[in-house]
């Protein structure tokens, strides 16, 4: 096994992803070559849906990042930004877009690569390197219009109307500022169709996770690069569409007992961002008949949208996104996963304390003790980075997994 | 002069434990805090005592079970001192929104600490009127927070609260004035346990130490110093050991931008109609720390402190595994070597600083400073 390498798929919509993947940055870039105008933002908040609504081209330079590790183009990126003085103790996602916007982009010469900002979503609010992502991006692109965001971290059972109130108005200026710098006037109707399309992919989101809940699961973490569209094509037909084909493809597995490998004999959960660099860890357990069923990531995802208040819902995803998947509200975030432990019947939990996200891994200990007294589920600690190849160790990782699978079939009486 | 002045300030900080508990045991409320954000002027005015909550130096035991070891050491150390119940008097963690890791101690603080009043207040990052009046609303869900333990608020309360905390940071404010002229008879080591004792002691005693100590140091005679005049730029410092070696080096600090220092203290009020409104727009114009702010903003505020103090080189001592200032930091230090200021990274680990090495390159900088 490498320490980097791909996952091994066994959904057709695998080979559908790769091509809405592909579809997507090339639209990015003829959104520049047509006089589209394209703006970048940080991912997970109604910014999205708000500029599909209004024709508008959305890049993620975050989303990015993962496609750099899977294209091999970090080690590079990161040399360039740590020449910078970018220190190895920041975020990857962080340093590998600053290292890609001043070097390879710069040299235009990947095949897929990012089209330059007319407008920055620039941040505050989210966790700290997203917000110092956009500061430094609006430093490389001075020509590009500025919209500085303003969205409190507010724990998610805490929100309150004041706080709603806040990010409504914080959307209407963000569209005011989109008609100001596009002369493109928001068409309310186009928004509701649009928010509705949104509010259908959480929903078949939702459905397809439901599936996982089935023994054998259909489908593991390895497959997870499905929320690309959940990412990138919110409030789309190709994000609805797409998300149909995966869900008909996992329901008729799941009814067919058609599972992941021969005997899945332990179920397990993922805690934290994957290593983008090596996919092919959540293969690594097959062979001791694991599959990662669930993750925490995928809650993420199925927040559901009130279409009758567009702005409103919008508005609520955007508060309530980030705090659900970070140390803002861990005790949302515990509750979540301890339900979807309880639901997908797992048996055991890789934590993986990741060094490039601090917001995710603070709060990871108190959650590791609440599954073992609430619900007797084990876990094991994996410590990695989902940017940064360097701060993974493939023996230390294997060392950690064998023991830890050995003990979960032991604790099933399994033979292993 | 003679450091016998500071004494009372050295044992604030050295007493702090012992004197908290025993007002904690008379029935005085303590709230702690972790980030110089919080408005702890609303806690004052409810009737508590805001104490900022210190990590100090150490090694982490018992909070290494309960975080991973890349976050900052003040976050650790603090989460150490309580589990080992040296924060048992407090009766809870109120927190301005600031960074991920203080979010992130917070709640596993109110994971662990059991049926206590924690709070993370959120602040808006603009200045606007909708900002202004979403500001208002969470600092009455913090005055409805302090209620719960017994806080009494009121717009006359906090009036004059404003005002006690005002005069402190006119006293302290002038001191750094003092520094900046090459005035003021004391040490940086004695300049940080002024501000640190403040963190712990009650505005209306930490004033009246204030004031003697103003008296003393307006009678004191002033030696000018030769050395060469830096400014120090982190988050906290708490280890004075860093100021000896840094002063014993042919340095000396005649500005900061520390969350220990001058950040703490400026402005001194805002503007406003009503008390509430002049805590708002204080709180929206303070010099602001890298979490709130972009590093292009902070470049100039520092180089303005530069000339003002006519410091000569800058010192950037972190707090080893600190986002905010990491991620600032290459912008920063290009933005003052464009200026000719030439500046050093050193960071601080929870053991404290390596002090041969720290001597070495402090040596080198100051001799470079000096050609």
């Amino acid at each position: 096994m490498e320490k980097s390498g791909k996952s091994k798929k066994r959904l057709r919509a695998a080979k559908a992803l790769n091509r809405i993947v592909f579809e997507f940055y090339q639209e990015c870039i003829q959104a520049r070559e047509e006089g589209r105008p394209v703006g970048w933002m940080p991912p997970m908040n109604g910014a999205i849906e708000i500029f599909y609504a209004m024709g508008l081209q959305p890049v993620f330079p975050e989303n990015w990042s993962p496609l750099c590790a899977a294209f091999g183009y970090t080690p590079g990126n990161f040399e360039v930004s740590e020449g910078m003085g970018y220190s190895r103790d920041l975020c990857g996602y962080l340093r590998n877009i600053v290292g890609y916007v001043y070097g390879l982009m710069e040299q235009g010469e990947t095949p897929l690569r990012l089209p330059e900002p007319d407008m920055l979503i620039s941040f505050g609010g989210g966790c700290i390197p997203a917000m110092k992502i956009f500061h430094v991006m609006e430093r490389r692109f001075p020509q590009a219009r500025v919209f500085s965001a303003d969205l409190p971290q507010v724990p998610v059972e805490d929100i309150q109307e004041y706080h709603l109130k806040y990010a409504v108005s914080e959307m209407h200026r963000l569209i005011d500022f989109l008609t100001e710098s596009t002369g493109q006037e928001m068409d309310y109707d186009r928004l509701k169709e649009t928010v509705a399309l949104s509010d259908q992919a959480c929903a078949l989101w939702d459905e397809i996770m439901t599936y996982r809940k089935y023994i054998p699961a259909p489908f593991s973490a390895a497959e997870i690069g499905i929320m690309f569209v959940m990412v990138t094509r919110q409030g789309t037909q190709a994000a609805v569409g797409f998300l149909t084909k995966v869900r008909d493809e996992v329901k008729e597995r799941a009814e067919a007992g058609a599972g992941v490998i021969g005997e899945e004999k332990v179920r397990l959960f993922w805690d934290n961002i994957p290593l983008w660099y090596n996919m092919g860890l959540f293969n690594y357990f097959e062979k001791m008949g694991g599959v990662v069923v669930a993750e925490t990531y995928s809650a993420a995802w199925s927040l559901r949208l009130n279409v009758d208040r567009p702005i409103e819902a919008l508005a609520l995803k955007s508060l309530m996104s980030y705090p659900l998947v970070s140390c803002v509200s861990i005790e949302k975030r515990k509750e979540m996963v301890l339900k979807a432990c309880r639901e997908y019947s797992i048996d055991g939990a890789i934590l993986h304390r990741n060094k490039s996200c601090v917001p995710i891994t603070l709060g990871q200990m108190d959650i590791k003790r609440a599954l073992e007294e609430e619900l007797d589920v084990p876990s094991v600690i994996i410590d990695a980075d989902h940017m940064d190849d360097r701060n993974f160790s493939l023996a230390q990782f294997q060392t950690r997994v064998d023991a830890f699978m050995e003990m979960l079939h032991e604790k099933k009486g399994l033979r292993y | 002069m003679s450091s016998a002045y500071i004494v009372p300030f050295v044992e604030a900080v050295k007493d702090q434990t012992k004197r908290l508990r025993a007002l904690s045991s008379g029935g005085k409320k303590v709230m702690g805090y972790f980030c110089t954000y919080t408005p702890i002027e609303i806690i004052h005015a409810s009737g508590l005592l805001p104490v900022r909550v210190m990590g100090g130096i150490g090694e982490v035991k018992a909070a290494y079970s309960l975080t991973p070891d890349f976050i900052c050491p003040y976050m650790r150390l603090s989460l150490e001192r309580a589990l080992k119940g040296e924060y048992d008097f407090l009766s809870g963690v109120v927190q301005g929104y600031t960074c991920d890791v203080a979010c992130g101690l917070l709640n596993i603080w109110k994971g662990n600490f059991g049926e206590k009043v924690f709070h993370s207040i959120p602040l808006p990052y603009n200045d606007n009127t909708d900002s202004r009046e979403f500001f208002r609303s969470a600092i009455m869900e913090l005055v409805r927070k302090l209620e719960v333990l017994g806080g009494r608020f009121s717009e006359e309360a906090l009036d004059r609260s404003l005002r006690l905390y005002e005069e402190i940071r006119g006293l302290i404010i002038s001191f750094y004035e003092m520094r900046y002229n090459n005035r003021l008879p004391l040490s940086a080591n004695e300049l940080l346990y002024i501000v640190l004792s403040g963190f712990v002691t009650a505005p209306e005693e930490y004033l009246k130490m204030l004031k003697g100590l103003n008296k003393d140091l307006r009678d004191a005679k002033a030696q000018m110093s030769e050395d060469v005049p830096v400014l120090i730029s982190g988050s906290l410092i708490e280890e004075p050991k860093i100021f000896d070696i840094l002063e014993g080096s042919g340095l000396r600090v005649v500005a900061d931008d520390l969350c220990t220092g001058l950040r703490h203290f400026h402005p001194l009020a805002g503007e406003g109609e009503d008390p509430i409104e002049r805590l708002i727009d204080r709180y929206l114009h303070r010099f602001p720390c890298p979490a709130r702010i972009r590093a292009n903003d902070r470049a100039s505020l520092i180089m303005e402190l530069v000339r003002r103090s006519s410091a000569r080189g800058v010192i950037f001592a972190f707090q080893k595994f600190c986002t905010p200032h990491l991620a600032d930091h290459p912008i920063v230090s290009e933005g003052l070597k464009k200026e000719g200021i030439p500046n050093i990274l050193i960071e601080m680990e929870e053991t404290g600083v390596m002090e041969g090495q720290l001597r070495t390159r402090l040596g080198a900088f100051c001799e470079m400073l000096g050609e």
